[in-house]
């Protein structure tokens, strides 16, 4: 349904006023993975690691330096017309729709834009606008809408022409926790009605709980592909070990990488605190050696456990 | 029939989503006040040093006036995607480009048509300059034309938001050079040599020299020849307009040149 082949993008960007300079920033360097029908599939990335420059190329807003790239069978530089006849995109965020329209009628704006005849657009609309819980609310301008009301529309809008994949670019941004469950159960009956997904999000439980397989990006490369339960496995291989502490230095932790058996750590700033997540590989237990490292630095709580997407996440965005 | 539906539909439902905004106070106040102001400045100078008829100010700044609206709200029509962060959404879709853009000008011509006929009919009460009722049709004819060409050169700055912001800037630019250059207020003829060759090609010239003919008995067939010209300036700046805004949208397929979403 969706083929990535050696995909590459680079930017051009200047710098200076008087002096100008072009540099090539490399934002996408050729990468390559595929989605079938049906299918679940996560994009994961840090910013700016080259999620969105896919997604871009992928929906035909913007042409491939190199490489080439195919939804349903059409190329999406040589066939963009047919590609964007049958896909759907939702940009996360709150901008994006006609504030001063209601819903309905921006709704209404882009079945004209879509094609969906006269007579169907009616009930096409009532459809979406059940599915995505906005049904009774749809004569309100959306200027008036909540941040996960707009998200709602995004959804509705990037599915009105009941498109066959439909690209979700970070939708539950910014959204609070109830609204962002909804809109997760909304993804995953995206593809109980048969669509084909392919998500990007920085919340790894959201990928971890919807994505079929998953693909981690980092300065425009693919570090790592497959199902949730393979990147965990692959990846952490052993155990984590949390450890709080109070004012840890650089130093302690370049010691802590040193510790035979430690395969990343890494620090996460928690107010007056820093929690220290070291992966270790294998089942030696290093509880002992790790707090050893830390002689002199105040330890909080010390806990182990499973390692979990975000670990995986983490060794792979971070590996050399 | 889609691409008939996005002419007509899509180019209303889109000036109601940019310019609803535009609340009936404020379109009053810059589409109806203005332009009145504009036509007694420039009649009582004219009254001031004896130059011109009130009519001649009445009929050229009227129709001068349609400029605003017509550049404006067509740029806006690109511009305003951009702010609203909806031009992605617009490009991606598979919408025929030529019924999109061009039916987003159908509501603009109407609005420079409405701003010009009103202006027309409000100076010339306050000034006591009268028209015929014979001249009504005609002059409508001549000030709708009037619309349709300011509003191609309109589609060239809507063009150019696809790869510039400062559009605005530059619809002010041409509504000053129309000012001057059109024979709203000063006879083409009697313009430097250089500056008559310009107004020839720019939108409002005809159509302003036919407004005043037909305002003085000319029939419509007496000016035929001149709405024709005013007519080919407009179709040419519109094809202009419509291969920027196809230029640009390639352009920014392969520069990244738009920030969207």
């Amino acid at each position: 349904m969706i083929e990535a082949i050696n995909l590459r993008r680079t930017y051009q960007t200047t710098t200076g006023v008087v002096r100008r300079k072009r540099l090539d920033v490399e934002a996408v360097r050729g990468i390559s993975f595929s989605v079938d029908q049906g299918e679940l599939f996560g994009l994961l990335g840090p910013n700016g690691a080259g999620k969105t420059t896919t997604i871009k190329m992928l929906i035909t807003l913007l042409l491939p330096t190199s490489g080439q790239a195919r939804v349903l069978g059409h190329d999406v530089v040589d066939d963009a017309r047919e590609v964007r006849k049958r896909i759907g995109y939702v940009f996360g965020g709150d901008r994006g729709l006609y504030e001063r329209l209601s819903a309905y009628d921006n709704l209404r704006y882009f079945a004209e834009l879509y094609g969906v005849s006269g007579h169907r657009q009616r009930q096409r609309i009532d459809e979406v606008l059940e599915l995505v819980g906005l049904k009774g609310r749809e004569k309100e301008r959306v200027e008036g809408y909540s941040r996960g009301m707009r998200q709602r529309l995004h959804i509705a809008r990037g599915i009105l022409h009941d498109p066959e994949v439909v690209f979700l670019d970070e939708p539950t941004i910014g959204v609070d926790p109830v609204g962002a469950r909804d809109l997760r159960q909304m993804i995953a009956d995206l593809i109980t009605v048969g669509k084909t997904v392919l998500l990007t999000t920085h919340y790894m439980f959201e990928a971890d709980a919807l994505c079929d397989r998953i693909a981690v990006i980092a300065k425009g490369e693919i570090v790592g592909q497959g199902t949730p339960a393979e990147l965990k496995g692959n990846v952490a291989g052993g155990r984590v070990t949390e450890i709080e502490v109070f004012g840890v230095d650089e130093a302690t932790v370049v010691r802590l990488r040193g510790v035979g058996g430690v395969s990343a750590v890494t620090v996460e700033e928690q107010d007056q605190k820093q929690l220290l997540i070291v992966q270790t590989t294998g089942e030696r237990e290093l509880t002992q050696p790790l707090l050893a490292e830390l002689d002199g630095v105040e330890v909080g709580r010390v806990a182990s456990r499973e390692p979990t997407l975000e670990d995986a996440y983490v060794a792979l965005v971070t590996a050399e | 029939m889609k691409s008939l539906r996005v002419f007509f539909l899509g180019g209303l439902i889109s000036y109601r989503a940019l310019f609803s905004w535009m609340t009936p106070s404020i379109f009053f106040l810059i589409l109806v006040v203005q332009p009145v102001f504009q036509i007694l400045l420039f009649a009582f100078i004219g009254r001031a040093a004896n130059l011109r008829s009130d009519e001649f100010y009445v009929v050229g700044n009227a129709m001068q006036y349609a400029a605003v609206p017509c550049l404006f709200a067509m740029t806006q029509t690109i511009a305003g995607e951009r702010y609203q962060q909806t031009l992605g959404y617009i490009l991606i879709s598979p919408a025929g480009r030529l019924p999109l853009f061009l039916g987003r000008a159908l509501p603009v011509i109407l609005n420079g048509f409405f701003t010009a006929a009103f202006s027309l009919l409000v100076g010339g009460l306050i000034l006591g300059v009268t028209f015929p009722t014979s001249v009504f049709a005609p002059l409508a004819v001549v000030v709708l034309v009037s619309s349709l060409s300011c509003t191609g050169l309109g589609l060239i700055n809507a063009g150019l938001g696809l790869r510039i912001r400062e559009t605005s800037v530059l619809s002010n630019l041409l509504v000053g050079i129309l000012l001057i250059f059109c024979g709203a207020n000063v006879p083409v003829a009697s313009l430097p040599d250089w500056m008559a060759r310009i107004s020839s090609w720019l939108p409002l010239t005809h159509a302003i020299e036919a407004a005043r003919a037909v305002a003085h008995g000319n029939s419509i067939t007496n000016v035929q020849g001149l709405l024709g010209r005013e007519l080919g300036v407009g179709v040419i700046y519109a094809v202009a307009g419509l291969a920027i805004i196809r230029f640009f949208e390639t352009q920014s397929r392969r520069h990244a040149s738009l920030g969207i979403a």
